[in-house]
């Protein structure tokens, strides 16, 4: 059967890897740190996919984001998506060319209609993440554009359900809320989706520990679960969280630890 | 390894990340559009995603069909079809009104089908479940099934066989891997499938 997926996503602005809470950033370090002191290279074998964003809220520098892409992509041999303030078809295989096998769109879903259509019509359905940002309103929740600083003047679900045509392949659902919280995800934030709704859905924002994971990967509509706190599955805690919910009997996928592997290097 | 490792770019895809995976096994591929480079190389790689068509079309018109229908049928040497690669190494595929593929695998592509009473998700995204012969090359040094990432709205029916390699199921069971002499090829992504793909891409190229 299809396995569940853990998503880690870098945050990536103006040349630094941040923090996000609420949606306010804080600078981590740049590509080396992430290499050297992080170690990625070795946390990426333990997810399933990566997401990449360039969250910079002033001015983008897009050659540095391509450039960090390239050089965490060479590295890392599970699926990438790639995005933020993606506003062409070029920009968009700029990112392919870098290493992203998928773009992620935020804004553009629901501001340029046409961009997300020629994006699939170009790449393909299964090469666009649709990314949505959600905030409480009491009672219900909005989605936001922009980087979260502007509401949406329609319902969620009315907004979505355009997106079921074929234009995008997966959606990933943010809370802005739980952003970087660590108290787990709103799981009430699946209710936006459109009752027949049947693309892969990702749910982003709040996760803390294994445990919370754990309530994602056992909701039946959530197909992945996506974390991007850099700092809560340091070390070995990404190996041995996932090794905990295999565990548990949850679905995920299994590959051997790459120290283990014989490769047999064929050159 | 022979002369030439070659990554066929006919546009669509992202080919960085086959370059990526064999890297890592130490093989220096060529990325190349050049049909004269496709007929001549040893081992060919044929990634892809997107549209068959307009794949087709691509290749068709670009002289690489013809150069790789020459390397491996007339020169016999190996070919990895990966993904929509796969695809367009089948005789039919459905996609935007259908049309012919290289004809190497038999079998049509067709659009993943809804089975009845369940519904499933269509792409078919994330690591499925791949259960392979005993015999396969690919998956030579596994032991029971191995978990493998796709990424994919149409698959290859079962009808290719022989030369059926492995088998996944999702909705209906489909051909997760082709092998027949030199002709291989994979609906999942070996680069894209952690340890288990560089063990596949590692046993391809040493076939």
């Amino acid at each position: 059967m299809l396995k569940k997926r853990i998503i880690f996503t870098l945050l990536f602005d103006n040349g630094s890897f941040m923090l996000s809470r609420n949606f306010r950033l804080q600078k981590v370090g740049n590509i080396s740190w992430l290499q050297k002191n992080y170690n990625f290279s070795n946390v990426a074998f333990f997810i399933d996919e990566l997401v990449v964003l360039d969250v910079s809220r002033g001015q983008r520098d897009l050659e540095a984001f391509l450039a960090a892409l390239t050089e965490i992509s060479t590295g890392c041999f599970a699926p990438i998506a790639a995005g933020g303030g993606v506003d062409s078809v070029v920009h968009a295989k700029q990112l392919l060319r870098a290493g992203a096998d998928k773009v992620v769109l935020n804004s553009a879903l629901f501001e340029q209609p046409h961009l997300v259509q020629e994006i699939a019509s170009e790449f393909g359905q299964q090469c666009v993440v649709g990314s949505v940002d959600l905030k409480a309103n009491g009672g219900g929740y909005d989605i936001m554009v922009n980087n979260g600083m502007r509401k949406l003047n329609m319902p969620p679900s009315e907004a979505l359900a355009w997106h079921m045509r074929g234009d995008v392949g997966e959606i990933y659902l943010n809370c802005i809320d739980r952003d970087g919280t660590g108290q787990g995800y709103d799981l009430d934030i699946l209710d936006i989706l459109p009752t027949d709704w049947n693309l892969p859905v990702i749910i982003a924002g709040g996760v803390g520990n294994a445990k919370h994971f754990a309530a994602g990967l056992a909701e039946p509509r959530i197909d992945a679960v996506a974390t991007a706190h850099l700092f809560n599955f340091v070390g070995n805690g990404l190996m041995n969280a996932r090794r905990a919910l295999v565990r548990e009997g949850l679905h995920l996928a299994e590959w051997p630890d790459i120290r283990a592997v014989d490769l047999g290097r064929a050159g | 390894m022979g002369r030439a490792c070659v990554i066929i770019d006919y546009g669509m895809g992202n080919l960085q990340s086959v370059v990526n995976a064999l890297r890592y096994l130490d093989v220096d591929p060529i990325v190349s559009s050049d049909p004269k480079l496709v007929r001549d190389a040893d081992t060919l790689l044929l990634p892809g995603v997107g549209s068959f068509r307009k794949a087709m079309d691509e290749l068709n018109a670009s002289g690489l069909a013809e150069a790789i229908q020459h390397a491996v049928t007339v020169q016999h040497h190996k070919i990895l079809g990966i993904c929509l690669g796969q695809q367009l190494m089948a005789e039919f595929g459905t996609e935007d009104g259908g049309c012919n593929g290289l004809g190497l695998v038999p079998g049509v592509v067709d659009r993943i089908s809804q089975p009845s009473g369940g519904q499933i998700k269509v792409p078919h995204v994330g690591f499925n479940r791949v259960s392979f012969e005993p015999e396969s090359r690919l998956f030579y040094g596994f032991e029971g099934p191995v978990d493998c990432y796709f990424v994919h709205s149409y698959s290859l029916g079962v009808q290719a066989r022989p030369g059926l390699a492995a088998l996944c199921d999702y909705g209906a069971p489909f051909v997760a891997a082709y092998e027949n002499d030199n002709l291989y090829c994979t609906q999942f992504h070996p680069e894209k499938s952690q340890t288990n793909g560089l063990r596949i891409l590692s046993n391809f190229i040493s076939a």
